[in-house]
């Protein structure tokens, strides 16, 4: 359709925005509590899902 | 010609043959029509016009079928073992699932350069209604296999829920700093890009679209790559999960749910993946259960899809109490059931209900096979020690090996309820499963339809496909394969028999 938005154009009126503090908050929190969990989770399912391990 | 009652297995190869009862021909036209009925009031229900979907759906399905009949080709499909018996020298192994690969190929053909045709066909093609179709019927026959062998199914339920919380947490975070700090995409793009690159493409892409009030365009946009990249890793993984893990079937089949990015392409490259490690591991004289890899790959896929909605809701949270607020944005709990996926309502009632009917009888056929097992063990070395022992002492022996067959018969008769429910079942997932493979095959076909190659094409797209290439083949592949592992390591499917 001739009013479908392009992709160029909507990529061009993308606007820099600056990595914000808060944003850096949140990768760092979600990365630590994946990395922390891993642990624990593998120590789960080893200890009470043994098969495998 | 031979009219054949019940079993093929005494005749050879060559021998032409018709079973006693409807002909193949009828039974593939009884089987359109009853797909077709039920599909028609499916596509009612979603509000499609029944008449362009019947159109499409006729077409899909006999090319689908085509393909499906072309992959089983003694030379494309035999495996090591079945050479001899076909009498042909050499096969690719690549086992009946290879119709799948062809159906795909096919789609991708139909989608981009007849696009005449596959314009005829787009109301019937729904990639995500063939495989939603396809799992709630697999459910049944997993209930089945849960009931046999509850351990290892608990087992890859709770590990695969541990592999996804991983998938969501490290996956998602670094793909929004790559593309945030190293791509410069706004946070408008920066989320639904994360979302549908690390998580479940499609659905995920637009939840997080929602979420922090993208414009539509935006998640649109990352679902065309997405459902584009899917059909590049379908035809890859596999084969190097075939290649690299066929010693650890359940981590190939986990990581077929967390790295390829749509529910049709990581279901259906699970059941590729099954297919081509159990061919490669019966070469080496290891006959592995079906469809264990497939099971494990549907069930990361489905907890990633569950937790899509809890994942959308947090992230509404966040975006509007700590990042930006939008007018009218407010993160609701009610989103967390809008964006549940229904399906899985349909796959854990049948899976429920084979479970739960099949449990009494497992559970009491256990016990009395290893008595059984244990009888024919002390039964056969009696009848060692009988072939060596002098003739006085036969009788007393003799005596022995009898009560051991009373025994044995007594036992077997005690389980013979159990047993036949536990048959019954089988027959009913098995005539199901007929239907659950038509359904795979429409997806491979419908997904290589919908799949634009083109769009790769489109000036822009390349900035947006980089950070997609970089972020799945440089990272996402990478750490799902590692969490695999680390959560399904040395657990294996059961042995056949």
């Amino acid at each position: 359709m001739a009013n479908d938005p392009k992709l160029s154009e909507e990529l061009k009126k993308m606007e820099y925005e600056p990595l914000l503090p808060i944003e850096m908050t949140l990768i760092k929190w979600s990365l630590g509590i994946g990395i922390t969990s891993l642990v624990v989770l593998y120590w789960v399912s080893a200890t009470f899902f043994p098969s495998g391990h | 010609m031979l009219t054949v009652q019940e079993s093929t297995a005494s005749l050879k190869v060559g021998d032409k043959y018709e079973k006693k009862g409807m002909s193949g021909m009828t039974s593939l036209i009884l089987t359109y029509l009853a797909m077709l009925a039920v599909m028609s009031i499916g596509a009612k229900l979603l509000g499609a016009d029944v008449k362009k979907f019947a159109i499409g759906f006729t077409v899909i399905f006999f090319i689908s079928y085509a393909c499906w009949f072309a992959g089983h080709y003694a030379y494309i499909a035999a495996t090591k073992n079945k050479l001899a018996a076909f009498k042909i020298p050499w096969s690719l192994s690549l086992t009946g699932e290879s119709g799948f690969i062809f159906a795909l190929l096919a789609g991708l053909v139909v989608g981009n350069f007849f696009p005449k045709l596959s314009d005829k066909l787009k109301e019937a093609s729904r990639p995500e209604l063939y495989i939603k179709t396809a799992i709630v019927i697999m459910g049944a026959a997993l209930g089945l296999k849960a009931a046999e062998s509850f351990t290892l199914a608990s087992n890859i339920m709770f590990r695969g829920l541990c592999a996804i919380v991983e998938a969501y947490l490290i996956y998602w975070a670094v793909v929004y700093y790559m593309a945030r700090k190293y791509f410069k995409f706004n946070r408008e793009w920066a989320a639904p890009l994360a979302s549908g690159i690390s998580i479940c493409g499609v659905s995920a892409a637009i939840a997080t679209g929602g979420a922090i009030r993208a414009r539509p365009i935006v998640p649109i946009m990352v679902s065309s790559l997405v459902v584009v990249f899917a059909v590049v890793e379908m035809l890859i993984l596999p084969f190097a999960a075939q290649t690299f893990l066929w010693k650890e079937p359940l981590v190939a089949g986990a990581w077929m749910g967390l790295a390829v990015k749509t529910d049709g392409g990581a279901v259906a490259s699970g059941a590729i993946t099954d297919a081509l490690i159990l061919a490669k591991n019966l070469e080496v004289g290891i006959n592995y259960q079906k469809e264990w890899v497939t099971m494990t790959a549907t069930t990361v896929k489905m907890f990633i899809d569950i937790f899509i909605g809890i994942w959308a809701f947090l992230l509404a949270y966040i975006w509007c109490a700590k990042i930006e607020c939008k007018p009218g944005q407010k993160a609701r709990p009610i989103e967390i059931w809008h964006r549940f996926p229904k399906f899985v309502i349909g796959y854990v009632a049948t899976f429920f209900i084979l479970l739960v009917l099949c449990w009494p009888a497992t559970t009491a056929i256990g016990p009395v096979d290893k008595q059984l097992k244990a009888l024919k063990q002390e039964n056969a070395a009696v009848e060692k020690q009988l072939a060596a022992a002098p003739a006085r002492e036969h009788a007393a022996l003799q005596e022995k090996i009898k009560a051991g067959n009373d025994k044995m018969k007594s036992l077997n008769d005690s389980i013979k309820g159990p047993k036949a429910t536990i048959a019954e079942a089988k027959t009913a997932t098995s005539t199901s499963n007929v239907f659950r493979v038509m359904f795979f095959v429409f997806t491979f076909f419908t997904i290589g339809v919908v799949s634009n190659f083109k769009k790769l094409m489109e000036e822009g797209i390349g900035k947006l496909m980089v950070v997609y290439v970089v972020a799945l083949f440089g990272f996402i592949i990478w750490v799902g394969l590692f969490i695999s592992w680390l959560f399904f390591h040395g657990v294996m499917p059961p042995l056949v028999g």
